[in-house]
């Protein structure tokens, strides 16, 4: 660590991790009462544990960026943060909206969460994703711009390189694109419509932007790569994000009642996003080959090749899947989206997330360079465990989803969906098992934190 | 051992396309989206002959003529800017360059005013199935004209301050190359949507 | 790209085959000629244009090994693939 300021960082990262462990949590509860339909009824019902699973991964994902934009940006800047001060005073706003809204979702039903909040005045909630309170949603606006006016300062202030500024661009299109979560028409066309410039441009468009310079600023401390070589590479990324990813959207516009033209804008444009993706992994590993020092960190360095490899995967493989307009229409919102949906988050923003930890934590907590080579040993078991249960998850949910999509909608006689769903349901056990082979993953990580730390630390190995 | 000089100009000598790797990624990238456009174009006609033909005889083919003319001619002038630069004339460079970018500012004038007659008509994308092409693929490749003469100004505004030499003009190269695209990409579309029936 | 052929350099020999081609396409739109054969004429015209870019004006005529190719293979397919359409539908 060069600047004392960039130890704000680690509080974000402590939070995220905790929120994560929740998230992981309650999507054990979802897959049990995906099977055992009664599981903690009334107490939790289905609909309130899903929109914990999700909200708590959408918010750690924000808190982890959050982190990570607070550790690189000093450090890219070459000056101390802004104001470490405003950075952890929304530290807990953050976390105490996060923590009331949490609570919210489990103690009230909804539609008393909602009249509790003033939802009538400015009705924003009962959309996936964007269920938080409007408060709430007010309250991740203000934290959102001081944040950004925070780092913005301390870009203006020191060094401006190109990860700092891509950094800086998509971070602003995530507040920008979260505006638009204020806005709820009546006609559900519309609504829909704008409610996937939140969710589609998040993830296929400024987040990746935000993945890209995390990766880019990782993969120069790590190898020692010309910065030059690396951001080249970064321009033409983000260029090809922007260009697929944004007219790309159409592959949610197929059956929502837009305009023909849709079907083919969504589908060519989105079938090419799968190439900045690509071009991440193809990057990742070049960088990594062409490395000019060994670090003692191997645990990240492997964290970033798995973002490389399993973004490609999960985003662009399984996106490909089901992204043109003559596929989708048997799969659109069937068990296939959800195996896509879960490789792509953890294959793109839970792993680069863990990859920044993994490269940040050793030095936020006085390391050198690394942890113990025992301590990196438990994290990288972690990562095989985890990374190996979210590919079974994926492949069991998309074994689910192909019967699916065929008794329900392919078959001569087509069935009714809860008759289908009782014929998947082994694909459901599998998957559960699959999830706590994730959660045992989850509890070696954070286990890793803890061992070790009375050892040295990990050298290059003289090999 | 005694070294042969040949003149290395022409016959075959280098692995490496002209500019930066990275535009080349970029080129094949822009590339494949228009690929898939073109057969997407071809394979949807097919079940619509009658519409298509139909209504391309709505185009102006004239127009579509002088831009192909202008788009040729502005990659001509960007082959002759390398060729300057190649031989150490800045000057040279940036008036071809100049040339070119203001052969791109006629493709777009011409452009526009097609787009201008046929809203006039009240035509948009969900007008019939031809138009949606018609509008979606040229519209893309105008975005693209648009985006080469600001990638060709940035490379004249450095080459005018002496960026580039006979040594080194990757820059130039790579703007060229764009540029290329471009045009490339146009010789295809011009034929497809406006004269094959 | 400085050799000349005939006193004039190639480039603007390969500039003068592009304008004439564009003129033979454009006279046959003109003619409101259609049909098989013409399509794909006119079609091979376009893709010998845009060989001739690739080669002459981007430069890739000139180099060894893989990146000889991309822009051919680039018209190879769609080419192909329009040609395919094209014939279906005659
Ligand atoms: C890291 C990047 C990505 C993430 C995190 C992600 C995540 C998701 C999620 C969560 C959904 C479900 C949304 C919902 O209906 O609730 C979804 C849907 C979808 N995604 Fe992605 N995605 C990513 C990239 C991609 C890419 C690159 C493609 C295309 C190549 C793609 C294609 C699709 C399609 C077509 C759907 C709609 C599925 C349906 O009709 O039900 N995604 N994505
Ligand atoms: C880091 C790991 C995980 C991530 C990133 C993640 C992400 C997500 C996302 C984005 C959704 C919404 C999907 C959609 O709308 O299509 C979701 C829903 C769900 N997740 Fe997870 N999840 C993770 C781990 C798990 C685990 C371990 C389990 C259980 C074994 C699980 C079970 C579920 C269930 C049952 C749903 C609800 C699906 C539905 O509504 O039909 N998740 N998760
Ligand atoms: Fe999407």
């Amino acid at each position: 660590m060069t600047y004392k300021s960039q130890s704000v960082a680690k509080l974000y990262f402590i939070a995220a991790i905790a929120l994560f462990a929740a998230q992981i949590l309650f999507g054990l509860i979802l897959g049990l009462q995906y099977v055992m339909g009664d599981f903690l009824f009334p107490h939790i019902p289905f609909n309130a544990a899903r929109m914990v699973h999700t909200n708590a991964l959408i918010v750690w994902l924000l808190m982890a960026f959050m982190g990570a934009a607070y550790y690189l940006v000093p450090e890219e800047s070459e000056t101390e943060l802004f104001s470490p001060l405003l950075a952890i005073l929304m530290f807990w706003i953050f976390l105490v909206a996060a923590g009331l809204t949490v609570a919210g979702y489990l103690l009230v039903p909804y539609s008393t969460l909602a009249e509790l909040t003033g939802n009538d005045l400015l009705p924003t909630m009962g959309r996936e994703f964007l269920e938080q309170p409007t408060i709430t949603k007010l309250g991740i606006v203000v934290v959102a711009l001081a944040f950004l006016f925070n780092i913005g300062m301390t870009i203006l202030k020191g060094r401006k390189t190109v990860i700092n500024l891509v950094l800086l661009l998509g971070l602003t299109g995530l507040a920008v694109f979260f505006l638009f979560a204020f806005y709820n028409p009546t006609n559900v066309v519309l609504d829909k419509y704008f409610w996937w410039w939140v969710v589609h441009l998040w993830v296929e468009g400024v987040w990746e932007l935000i993945l890209g310079s995390i990766l880019a600023f990782v993969l120069i401390k790590v190898t020692g790569v010309d910065r030059e070589v690396i951001e080249k590479w970064l321009y033409i990324i983000i260029a090809m994000t922007l260009i697929t990813g944004i007219i790309g959207t159409g592959h949610h516009y197929f059956w929502i009642g837009t305009p023909e033209y849709w079907q083919w804008w969504g589908s060519i444009f989105s079938a090419m996003e799968p190439i900045p993706f690509f071009m991440m992994t193809v990057f990742a590993f070049n960088m990594v080959n062409k490395r000019r020092r060994e670090h003692p960190n191997r645990a990240a360095t492997l964290w970033a090749l798995g973002t490389a490899v399993m973004a490609f995967l999960g985003a662009g493989v399984w996106g490909f899947l089901h992204t043109l307009s003559p596929v989708n229409y048997y799969t659109h919102g069937s068990q296939i989206t959800a195996a896509h949906g879960h490789m792509a988050f953890y294959g793109a923003y839970v792993m680069i997330n863990l990859t920044i930890i993994s490269y940040a934590m050793p030095l936020l907590r006085g390391r050198n360079a690394a942890n113990s080579n025992k301590s990196q040993i438990w994290e990288m078991w972690s990562f095989w465990l985890m990374t190996i249960a979210m590919v079974f998850i994926t492949l069991f949910l998309t074994g689910a989803g192909i019967l699916q999509v065929y008794l329900q909608r392919v078959a001569e006689n087509p069935q009714p969906f809860m008759v289908v769903q009782d014929q998947i349901a082994l694909f459901y056990w599998l998957r559960e098992i699959a999830g706590l082979m994730f959660f045992g993953g989850l509890v070696v990580y954070i286990a890793s934190f803890f061992v070790g730390q009375d050892e040295p630390e990990a050298t290059v190995a003289q090999s | 051992m005694q070294e042969q000089v040949i003149d290395t100009s022409d016959v075959l000598h280098d692995r490496h396309p002209p500019g930066d790797l990275a535009i080349w990624i970029f080129i094949l990238a822009e590339l494949s989206v228009f690929a898939v456009f073109f057969a997407a174009y071809a394979f949807t006609r097919m079940n619509n002959v009658e519409l298509f033909n139909e209504f391309q005889q709505h185009l102006d083919r004239q127009s579509a003529l002088l831009n192909t003319l202008t788009l040729i001619t502005s990659s001509y002038f960007v082959v002759r800017a390398v060729a300057a630069i190649k031989e150490n004339n800045h000057k040279l460079c940036v008036n071809w360059l100049l040339a070119a970018i203001s052969m791109g500012f006629l493709f777009v004038v011409i452009k526009s005013a097609e787009y201008a007659h046929h809203f006039g008509e009240g035509i948009n994308l969900s007008t019939n199935t031809f138009y949606m092409f018609y509008l979606s693929l040229t519209f893309f490749h105008f975005m693209h004209v648009i985006m080469g003469m600001v990638i060709l100004g940035a490379v004249a505004i450095k080459a005018k301050n002496g960026g580039y030499s006979d040594i080194e003009h990757t820059g130039v190269e790579t703007g060229a190359s764009y540029w290329h695209m471009v045009d490339l990409v146009w010789l295809i579309l011009f034929p497809l949507v406006y004269v094959m029936r | 790209m400085n050799n000349k052929v005939m006193g004039v350099r190639r480039c603007t020999w390969v500039y003068l085959v592009l304008m004439f081609f564009s003129f033979i396409t454009y006279f046959v739109g003109r003619l409101e000629l259609s049909g098989l054969t013409i399509s794909l004429f006119v079609l091979l015209l376009a893709l010998i244009k845009g060989q001739l870019v690739g080669a002459y004006f981007m430069g890739l005529g000139r180099l060894r090994g893989l990146w000889r190719w991309p822009v051919f293979i680039w018209l190879f397919i769609p080419g192909t693939l329009i040609s395919i359409a094209f014939y279906l539908s005659a």
